[in-house]
């Protein structure tokens, strides 16, 4: 099975369920805000105005507190989210996979490596995630720098454990018999059968990374000359009336509800994706 | 000889986050004072010398050679001093046992109501799979789980503190309040409590509630689960002596690691409700550039979590002794 065609049974599954589809749905929404953000914008997102503006014609979500349109902050913000949590996905299931296969088919080299693997699962994400955040400047490379060293060994753990169970079947036994290499049936007999797991893992740390950068940029460790959705919640819970005026509404909640609908997006796939992969969770008609 | 590699593992890793904690600020960029002084990159200009930053870095230990600065943080730590605080000015071990209680009284109160909620939605659930009430179960807790802990938080500020006057929106209790009673004063905690409570409930229930989900499903397909039917026993019999007892085994580590997980998550709830515990020291800390604070922060929340794991270890083998043999 190559991996190509793989991936079409996959799709073909996939396709049948709903909450996965009404994910991808929401996803694709904010992936066409952020691909053509700048046209799609009323203004640039830097540009000062007058501040604290109720929505208006002009501003249809009215503007910050140093005068920047909402709307436009909000739609060029997808940009910032999505591009970090792709790039990191992305990054470290290649890094994840690539030392995940290398450790679950060399065994001596699988030792070694888990052996740091488990001391970076020990220690938890979140505040090592705050501590090297807070000492390095902040800007969007070294976050991506920053999830990525603490991203890739889960995706490893995963990996290796599938290799283990593989590299034995008869099938790849039969192709070591007729002198296949290594690599060739670490490329060809392995990996297309992992595949659907790297999906499944990397959705799920897309999801965890719009949550953490978002968190991150909340706690004001994210990058200041960035307009991600999570700096925008940081300024408007900064500001002091934010609860005791209605500037919430068109401040604070539409950013807020940006971020949990692409989490939900991701969610919602993460769960179709992992009924595929393990069937005994399937549901009848989902 | 199990029991002794496993323990060996914990002990590796408390000195890999000790030695972190050490080198982390020592390799960053400038020593630890160019965080303090005018440096052109950071926003802070306060002006400090070379007399000034020679008195301090011999002040804080900081000239001597590396091995005898790691040995001297190493003391120190046994003594229980975390250094000194820049921004409370006290030392950090003082600052971090006041907060300790705040943070325990709410991970804990959290903690048994999600277990307890998640454990029979998710029972409800898996038992009749497919069903109604499961896709719409499924469907609604998915859709809370997505929901930002400290969005959330502002939120229920807005509605339940701001608009409906129901709760305070910060602290763990009223300032400078006199209270006639000692229920006046425990009720007054318990009002402060609820609304950052019912944010880490909504945060956390998705994955306990998800796992109980799984372990069911696992355990309605087994031929003993098949058998009970078949001698004809009531589904609630069944559901209680059969299958709940055993989808409940990987629950019980799950408890012993959420609680871990949760308090890495009161850094933002804490932060929101201005709940005075260990995780908004995070938070303090990162604001006003206090390090000291940051690590000692740090080092007690991942000692608890790497703490929590070690118990969830050992639980999970008395539980399952097929387990110890694997």
């Amino acid at each position: 099975m190559s991996t190509m065609e793989g991936l079409n049974r996959f799709w073909t599954a996939y396709k049948e369920k709903r909450l996965g589809l009404i994910g991808l749905g929401i996803l694709l929404f904010f992936v066409t805000l952020a691909i053509f953000a700048p046209y799609i914008a009323p203004y640039d997102p830097h540009e000062m105005y007058k501040p604290v503006e109720h929505p208006n014609s002009d501003h249809l979500l009215g503007t910050n507190d140093i005068g920047q349109d909402i709307l436009s902050e909000l739609i060029y913000g997808s940009r910032v989210s999505l591009f970090i949590a792709f790039f990191v996905s992305v990054v470290s299931a290649i890094i994840g996979t690539s030392l995940g296969l290398l450790s679950g088919y060399f065994e001596r080299i699988g030792f070694f490596l888990m052996r740091i693997v488990d001391a970076f699962l020990a220690i938890p994400r979140l505040p090592l995630i705050i501590v090297i955040a807070a000492f390095m400047p902040p800007s969007i490379w070294n976050l991506i720098f920053i999830f990525v060293l603490l991203g890739w060994p889960i995706t490893t753990r995963i990996i290796r454990s599938e290799v283990l169970s593989l590299k034995n079947r008869p099938y790849v036994d039969a192709a070591r018999m007729l002198g296949a290499r290594d690599f060739y049936i670490l490329g060809r007999h392995i990996l297309p059968n992992v595949v659907p797991l790297i999906i499944v893992q990397l959705i799920m740390e897309a999801g965890y990374v719009v949550l953490a950068e978002s968190g991150l940029s909340f706690l004001g460790l994210g990058d200041p000359t960035a307009k991600s959705w999570g700096m925008i919640l940081h300024y408007s819970f900064e500001y002091p009336t934010i609860f005791i005026s209605d500037l919430w509404m068109w401040w604070m909640l539409p950013a807020g509800l940006c971020i949990t609908f692409t989490i939900l997006s991701l969610t919602f796939i993460g769960y179709a994706l992992e009924e595929l992969v393990n069937p005994r969770l399937k549901v009848v008609e989902l | 000889m199990h029991q002794i590699t496993k323990i060996a593992g914990y002990v590796a890793i408390i000195l890999v986050v000790l030695s972190f904690n050490f080198f982390l600020p020592r390799v960053m960029p400038g020593d630890p004072f160019s965080f303090l002084t005018g440096d052109p990159s950071m926003d802070m200009p306060i002006v400090l010398d070379e007399e000034m930053r020679a008195e301090l870095l011999a002040y804080y230990g900081l000239d001597k050679p590396l091995l005898q600065q790691f040995s001297d943080y190493m003391l120190n730590l046994l003594h229980g001093n975390l250094g000194w605080s820049i921004y409370f000015n006290a030392p950090v071990s003082n600052i971090l046992i006041g907060r300790l209680k705040w943070t325990l009284l709410l991970v804990g109160t959290a903690t048994a109501i999600y277990m307890v909620l998640g454990i029979v939605l998710g029972t409800i659930s898996a038992w009749k799979r497919g069903g109604k009430r499961d896709v719409g179960l499924l469907t609604f807790i998915l859709s809370i789980s997505s929901l930002p802990s400290f969005f959330l938080g502002m939120l229920f500020i807005i509605l339940f503190g701001i608009k409906l006057e129901l709760f305070p929106i910060f602290g763990a209790q009223t300032p400078f309040m006199r209270y006639s009673t000692p229920f006046g004063a425990t009720a007054d905690i318990f009002r402060h409590l609820l609304l950052p409570a019912a944010t880490l409930v909504i945060a956390h229930i998705g994955g306990v509630y998800l796992l109980m989900r799984n372990s069911m499903l696992n355990v309605v397909g087994e031929d003993y689960i098949l058998t009970a039917r078949a001698k004809g026993l009531a589904e609630w019999y069944i559901l209680r002596k059969h299958a709940m007892k055993n989808a409940l085994l990987p629950i019980t580590t799950m408890i012993a690691l959420r609680v871990g997980f949760m308090i890495s998550g009161t850094i933002f709830v804490e932060t929101v409700f201005a709940y005075p515990g260990v995780g908004i020291l995070l938070y303090d800390a990162v604001t006003y550039r206090d390090y000291p604070l940051l690590q000692g922060a740090f080092l007690i929340i991942t000692l608890a979590i790497i703490a929590a794991n070690f118990v969830a270890d050992i639980i999970y083998v008395r539980l399952d002794p097929r387990v110890k043999h694997e």
